[in-house]
């Protein structure tokens, strides 16, 4: 035989004989999609429940609940391996849920198991589950199928939707090894017959210190960065608008109007940076989508009032928001980021940053414009 | 001068493939976990680092031409070296200079098996990825510098694409992690020499370039080599610094391929697990052009054929793959060989430039000498 012939023929050899190093058949693999994990009351033990799910050719592809307990999570997964009939294959994780309990006591222990395995992709959705996440799992709900992949879906779309935060693990990991910046992870609930986005979760190095609920998420993501898009759902005090309600339809004192497609640029100044002070400007640029009927927005000062009062609100409501952030001392916004960023030598350390936030003053200047309303005056 | 190269025009190459060279030289497995190393010590100026340790190699780069110039392009690193210190301490000196290449090499495959073993293949036998590397490179080395050089073309469009799959990164990108500017001077020279292992690779230059056809071009396709390197580490080294936050940098081994983990494509869950592999492709002119830059300096000392030289080569590459198992050994590996690296890439050329003038200048005015 020619010399280039056998190298050729090795080279064939090498390359199909690859596919036997390791070989990951899938109708032998079991593919967790989702696991929760718990502590116990005195933090020794984890809980872990895995949604497991397993492809067959001949029937539709199975999904299996299996829970394990043991001192570390490695160790569950042994325990839950000797539970299923084929092999544990992390890859097509798509969520870890992690128990109140767990989140109030530190998730960097959690955090650090799933960044140390190669396995597991950094796009991994992180969320809290009030309660027990074995009590949410092994919850029979009627019409899901898959829990696993409802909760990566019911996540997912949220996030893109901006009516919860991203919590990926990268996301997560990053706010945690970074000395002046604090994460947020949204919190899910089972409600009656159906799993919900009730909170969000407001943490300071690792663990759980507040909550607020998901109709202040924007508020957060408005302080934190521009924001391409999102709806807003606003109640707005009823003095000064030219109401017309001689039905007496609207029962409450408020008046309720909904706004989207925020478009919104986001600027920090540091005014005072011994106090520090800070100048948070909010632009943003909107659409008018819902509003009462009996409320006249035809004519163009109608236009500027509701304006005037929207922006009122949203500066309003964000003070508040901040005002919680401070008090929990979860600086899930961005201050201390930018503080110590446009600061040279600053000086200070973790701990006196955290009592500076604490004591930080922030002026809101809150700049939006209602551009358009639908097709109907 | 009497121990020229005599190269047939059939085995030249054209100037203007210098640059595919000089990059795909350079990129190798540094690219994998360079911005966890830089980051160590510059923190935030890690971009700037970049930008000035390539400045000192398109400095480096211009005295190595130079000197190759002195001798009119038909000598190599080696010939100088015999001309300049005699036949054995030339050798000598061939010699420190082949181990290196022979180190960098080990460094090379070494370093590209232990991300395989991680990521991909946690249970294989890595003896067995070697051989199946080697054979490879035994493959392209064997087919001449033309394949070689053909090699290196290739890689460089085989791995562009890597580029804009890191778009994806950009949504997650802080910019406040790349300020303030300057603040710590001796950090970005430190910073500056942790890029050594991750810049070298140009010296291919010193002994590719008899054979280069048109040697007036040479600089202008190098230092073109050089930038577009530059280029290519630069966006990472931002996109990493954007991407992570500073001690989450500093704890990722490999933040390159970390950063692809985020991407997920429709038809592609996990694309990190791709480009490993196809990295082979990124790694394969590294490990050719070492070999043969090692096999022109033996071909000074013994007459051997390309392919018994191929074979011995990996062989003893492979049973010194067996000492060095554990990630801290590759380590402490790398760190030596950046060591080493620095004072043969950095600081010798000047050297050698200075030696090699005063050695022209003398002969030149010997024979003045004489010639009344």
């Amino acid at each position: 035989m020619k010399k280039p012939t056998l190298i050729i023929l090795i080279f064939c050899c090498t390359v199909l004989l690859v596919g036997c190093s390791e070989e990951r058949i899938l109708e032998r693999l079991s593919l967790p999609t989702l696991i929760g994990y718990d502590v116990n009351e005195e933090n020794t033990e984890i809980t872990t429940t895995a949604v497991i799910r397993q492809v067959s050719p001949e029937f539709e592809s199975r999904i299996e609940i299996q829970s394990a307990t043991a001192p570390t999570s490695k160790g569950t997964r042994i325990d839950t391996n000797l539970k299923t009939s084929r092999k544990l294959m992390a890859g097509q994780l798509r969520v870890i849920l992690l128990s109140e309990n767990l989140a109030k006591n530190g998730i960097e222990g959690a955090l650090h198991t799933t960044m140390m395995n190669s396995e597991i992709s950094t796009s991994v959705y992180l969320a809290v589950v009030e309660g027990d996440t074995k009590d949410l799992l092994e919850y029979q709900f009627p019409s899901i199928k898959d829990i696993g992949q409802h909760i990566f879906s019911l996540i997912d779309q949220n996030v893109d939707e901006r009516l919860t935060v991203s919590s990926t693990v990268h996301e997560v990991s990053r706010d945690l090894y970074s000395p002046y910046k604090n994460t947020v992870i949204p919190i899910i609930k089972r409600q009656e017959e159906s799993i919900m986005i009730k909170d969000v979760g407001l943490f300071h190095k690792g663990k759980l210190v507040g909550k607020l609920p998901s109709k202040d998420v924007f508020y957060i993501l408005l302080a934190r960065k521009d924001v391409e898009q999102g709806t807003l759902e606003l109640l707005l005090p009823k003095d000064g608008f030219d109401i017309d309600d001689s039905k007496q339809e609207l029962q409450i004192d408020k008046l309720p109007i909904a706004i989207d497609s925020l478009d919104s640029k986001r600027s920090i100044k540091i005014v005072n940076s011994d106090t520090p002070e800070f100048d948070l400007t909010i632009k943003a640029d909107c659409r008018l989508l819902e509003i009462h009927r009996s409320v006249e927005i035809s004519k163009m000062e109608d236009l500027k009032k509701i304006e005037e009062a929207v922006n009122k609100e949203i500066k309003k409501e964000l003070e508040r928001v901040i005002k919680y952030g401070q008090e929990v001392g979860s600086d899930v916004f961005g201050f201390g980021d930018y503080y110590f960023t446009h600061t040279r030598n600053p000086h200070i350390t973790e701990e006196e940053w955290s009592e500076k936030f604490k004591n930080m003053k922030v002026n809101i200047k809150t700049d939006i414009r209602v551009l358009r309303n639908g097709v109907f005056e | 001068m009497n121990n020229r190269l005599e190269i047939k025009n059939n085995q030249m190459i054209n100037a203007s493939l210098l640059f595919f060279v000089i990059t795909s030289a350079q990129i190798g497995v540094g690219i994998h976990g360079f911005q966890n190393v830089v980051y160590d010590s510059a923190k935030q100026d890690s971009w700037i680092a970049v930008i000035v340790s390539f400045i000192f190699a398109h400095i480096v780069m211009f005295i190595m031409i130079k000197t190759l110039e002195l001798y009119g392009g038909t000598n190599d690193f080696y010939g100088i070296h015999i001309d300049i210190y005699g036949k054995y301490i030339g050798n000598f000196f061939n010699l420190i200079y082949m181990f290196y290449c022979t180190f960098a090499f080990f460094a090379v495959c070494k370093n590209y098996i232990e991300v395989i073993v991680t990521w991909v293949f946690p249970q294989i036998n890595s003896q067995f990825l070697y051989a199946t590397l080697f054979i490879i490179v035994i493959y392209a080395f064997t087919g001449g510098l033309r394949v070689i050089i053909g090699v290196s073309f290739f890689s460089f469009f085989f791995s562009i694409w890597v580029l804009p799959t890191l778009l994806f990164v950009l949504p997650y990108a802080n910019n406040n992690h790349l300020i303030p500017l300057l603040n710590d001077l001796m950090g970005i020279i430190k910073g500056t020499y942790a890029m050594t292992f991750t810049i070298v690779g140009f010296e291919i230059i010193y002994t590719l370039y008899p054979y280069v056809k048109e040697k007036k071009k040479v600089q202008k396709f190098a230092h073109l080599g050089l930038a577009g390197t530059m280029a290519g580490y630069l966006l990472l080294m931002l996109l990493a610094q954007a991407f992570f936050s500073g001690q989450q940098l500093t704890k990722t081994i490999w933040p390159t391929l970390s950063m692809f983990s985020i991407v997920r494509l429709p038809f592609f869950e996990r694309i990190e697990i791709f480009t490993i592999c196809s990295w082979m492709m990124i790694i394969l002119p590294n490990l050719c052009l070492y070999m043969w830059a090692t096999y022109r300096g033996l071909l000074r000392m013994v007459k051997i054929s390309p392919t018994k030289y191929a074979w011995i080569f990996s062989i003893l590459v492979i049973i010194a793959t067996l000492f060095v198992r554990s990630r801290a050994e590759i380590n402490m590996m790398n760190n030596i060989l950046s060591k080493f690296a620095f004072y043969l890439v950095f600081i010798y050329p000047f050297v050698l430039f200075l030696l090699a003038w005063l050695k022209k200048k003398m002969t030149k005015s010997k024979q003045q000498v004489k010639q009344p």
